[in-house]
């Protein structure tokens, strides 16, 4: 700079909040309250015995923890977690409002992007789902998106045999009952080369649902307290529904959630101290009260409550890009659209459920394929504003203005190519459009899919890595009594 | 006295558990016949109730306040009613399989289902398939309610049939199933008699099952 200047703030992203840092600490010692003088229930006794030998108070399988013990683990939890992809690479970051996308696990039904139907999800329909995935430049981790009913035996375990075969990308996984885990992870471990390699750079996330937040089962416990002693990352997420595991009020539903998690972070932090977990701290969701379903996407926002994510500097777990209509129709798009939107804006760190339906029974690959066009366009429109003396021009303007004749001059050529360019969406004119086929933006999603599943399978694990993950996988399935996959 | 069944009906609609027992008390008083206030106001209010909640006028909370307040005047008709007047609509046993902790649908189901008319035992949560099937041998229930909000879970409902199959019990009762990712062409394929998408819905299955 030839005349020094002080004194000047830069805006480098948009900025926003949901709530303030005061509004964070009534809600954080709401929550200390709760978890101090009503407890939560643990049915794992060596969760049990783990929080008594801290100094919580125990009655049966009651357990009221301490403030200091909860504040102890806030500490000695990281703020960030980073995963990485296949080839160990870092690939994403998760922490402070950085925000990556990735699909959902186990919809029960998928709308059939060749017939435009509803039918039951098959093991094939994770395989593509994987790959339409991964070739997406902005779905950034995968899940299984579908539980396939061909094969429900052990079907978690054969979802990370897809992921690892079909994707480079870092994965979020869930596991349903405690036996299938420590393989799943085993099969992590031989891709990676060892326990030893995926704890230096894991590829995969474990994601953990324990009942609500005052209950918290068997299974979730043992899955925690197993990846903590491990020190691999994990999302612990106790669902809290307003008016019917915490108060409908939304202050009181989010003291609520957030005290779930809580216990959560101090039991994974007592296995082990510094042990990787996200959260999703203070999200209750909400329930509609007159069918008792779950809206996944809603505008009492369960979003904003990523401020206490943002107040603790933990990772945060969220939801974007999906839908509760049946059909994939102006409403699957505009809630696709804003629940991306609002889990962006709020910062959420590992934002999953790109392609959820029908309130997370159905997935759809084309909505997938659409909201990576969505995110394409959240992703340009969050960067900041850059002021300096090459962005403002002032020696261009001079030479060019009155000439009228921008387009000619070096300057414009230079900077062209920075602007945000669509793959999906359609902005020629008329004529132009109707040369290119006169298409919906559907239709140009399912051409997209098509490309993609015509295309040769990219296996991306050495033969003989995946012949080892084959054979775990060929293991459990024995064990649990299930048919095998065709090959 | 038709006024007065009228007012009970009304409060049980709104939930109004003090009034609903003054006003039952009050009609006792004037000298009206139990069953007659049981079967005019009360379970005439809770059709009434069962009827909007299907519609999408009522909120669940509002459900279980008026399926409170029923409870209230039952519980001043209870002893002065003849057992063949209490007669309920059937009996059944419900609980959530094994495995799962959730018990918002299965508790409302059950109070749905009392509101009905009929005898709801609520079995709990987390229930390995002998629990089902030692309440059965137990309470002698026309239904058998399961329930699973889990699709890791769901499965366990077909092991619950197979155990009560095993027991020689299963042809003795009839077995509804529901829960959010339970389907009706899953109860067909683990061999329930019937799925019910809501509580509202569960009376009227329950009540088919019945006839």
């Amino acid at each position: 700079m030839e005349h020094p200047q002080t004194n000047v703030n830069a805006q480098i992203t948009p900025h926003y909040r949901g709530m303030t840092d005061d509004q964070c600490r009534l809600i954080h010692r709401a929550s200390l309250e709760i978890l101090e003088r009503t407890g939560v229930l643990l049915y794992y006794q060596p969760a049990v015995d783990l929080l008594k030998k801290a100094g919580c108070y125990v009655e049966e399988n009651r357990v009221r923890i301490p403030a200091h013990l909860v504040e102890w683990a806030l500490r000695a939890a990281p703020s960030h977690i980073r995963l990485y992809d296949r080839s160990g690479k870092p690939a994403l970051q998760l922490g402070d409002r950085i925000s990556n996308f990735g699909t959902g696990s186990d919809c029960l039904h998928i709308l059939d992007h060749r017939t435009n139907e509803r039918r039951d999800a098959l093991c094939q329909d994770i395989v593509d789902g994987i790959r339409v995935a991964d070739a997406m430049p902005h779905i950034d981790f995968i899940m299984s998106m579908f539980l396939p009913s061909d094969a429900p035996d052990a079907a978690d375990v054969r979802q990370m045999e897809g992921m690892l075969n079909y994707s480079a990308k870092p994965i979020c996984f869930v596991t349903y009952e405690w036996e299938g885990t420590a393989e799943i992870i085993d099969m992590l471990e031989v891709v990676a080369g060892g326990a030893e390699q995926l704890q230096a750079r894991p590829t995969a996330i474990l994601y953990i649902n324990p009942t609500s937040g005052f209950r918290h089962n068997e299974e979730a416990l043992r899955k925690l307290m197993y990846v903590a002693e491990k020190h691999l990352p994990c999302v612990y997420w106790p669902e809290v529904g307003r008016g019917l595991t915490c108060p409908i009020t939304f202050a009181g539903a989010m003291a609520c959630s957030n005290a779930g998690h809580l216990a959560g972070l101090v039991i994974a932090q007592l296995v082990n101290e510094g042990a990787p977990v996200a959260l999703c701290t203070a999200v209750p969701f909400s329930l509609d009260m007159k069918t008792m379903v779950v809206p996944y996407v809603d505008p009492d926002c369960k979003a904003f409550g990523l401020e206490m994510s943002h107040y603790y500097n933990l990772p945060a777990f969220n939801w974007g890009g999906m839908s509760d209509s049946k059909l994939l129709d102006e409403q699957a798009i505009m809630e696709a659209t804003l629940s991306l939107f609002v889990a962006t804006i709020n910062g959420g760190n590992l934002i999953h459920d790109v392609g959820y339906m029908e309130s997370g029974l159905m997935g759809s690959l084309e909505l997938v394929v659409i909201c990576d066009e969505i995110i394409s366009w959240l992703k340009a429109s969050m960067q900041g504003l850059e002021i300096n003396e090459e962005t403002l021009a002032l020696d261009v303007i001079h030479e060019h203005a009155l000439s009228g004749d921008f387009l000619g001059a070096e300057h414009t050529l230079r900077h062209v190519r920075e602007d945000w360019q669509p793959r999906l969406i359609d902005r020629h004119n008329y004529e132009q459009w109707m040369a290119g086929g006169g298409t919906s933006m559907r239709e140009r999603a399912r051409a997209k899919i098509d490309e993609i599943l015509g295309a040769e399978p990219r296996h991306i694990l050495p033969p003989d890595i995946e012949k080892r993950i084959r054979t775990i996988t060929e293991r459990v399935i024995a064990a649990s009594g299930g048919i095998s996959l065709k090959d | 006295m038709a006024d007065m069944v009228q007012r009970i009906a009304k409060k049980l609609y709104q939930g109004d558990i003090e009034a609903v027992g003054e006003l039952v008390q009050d009609a006792l008083d004037a000298g009206m016949a139990p069953g007659e206030v049981l079967k005019d106001a009360l379970l005439a209010g809770m059709d009434e109730v069962g009827r909007d909640f299907k519609e999408g006028v009522l909120f669940v909370p509002e459900v279980l306040f008026a399926a409170r307040a029923m409870h209230a005047g039952m519980d001043l008709l209870r002893p002065l009613l003849a057992d063949s007047e209490i007669a309920s609509s059937g009996k059944c046993v419900l609980g959530t399989v094994k495995g799962d902790l959730h018990d918002i649908g299965k508790n409302l189901v059950t109070m749905m289902l009392e509101g009905g008319g009929f005898e709801a035992i609520d079995l709990g949560i987390d229930l390995e398939p002998g629990t089902f099937v030692d309440a059965v041998r137990e309470h002698k229930p026309d239904v058998v309610g399961m329930s699973a909000l889990l699709t890791t879970t769901m499965l366990q409902m077909k092991a619950t049939i197979e155990a009560l199959e095993e027991a020689g019990l299963r042809d003795s009762v009839k077995i509804m199933i529901g829960g959010a990712p339970v389907t009706a062409a899953f109860a067909v394929q683990i061999g329930a008699d019937a799925y019910a998408p809501d509580a509202a819905t569960a009376v009227e299955m329950a009540r088919e099952l019945m006839a």
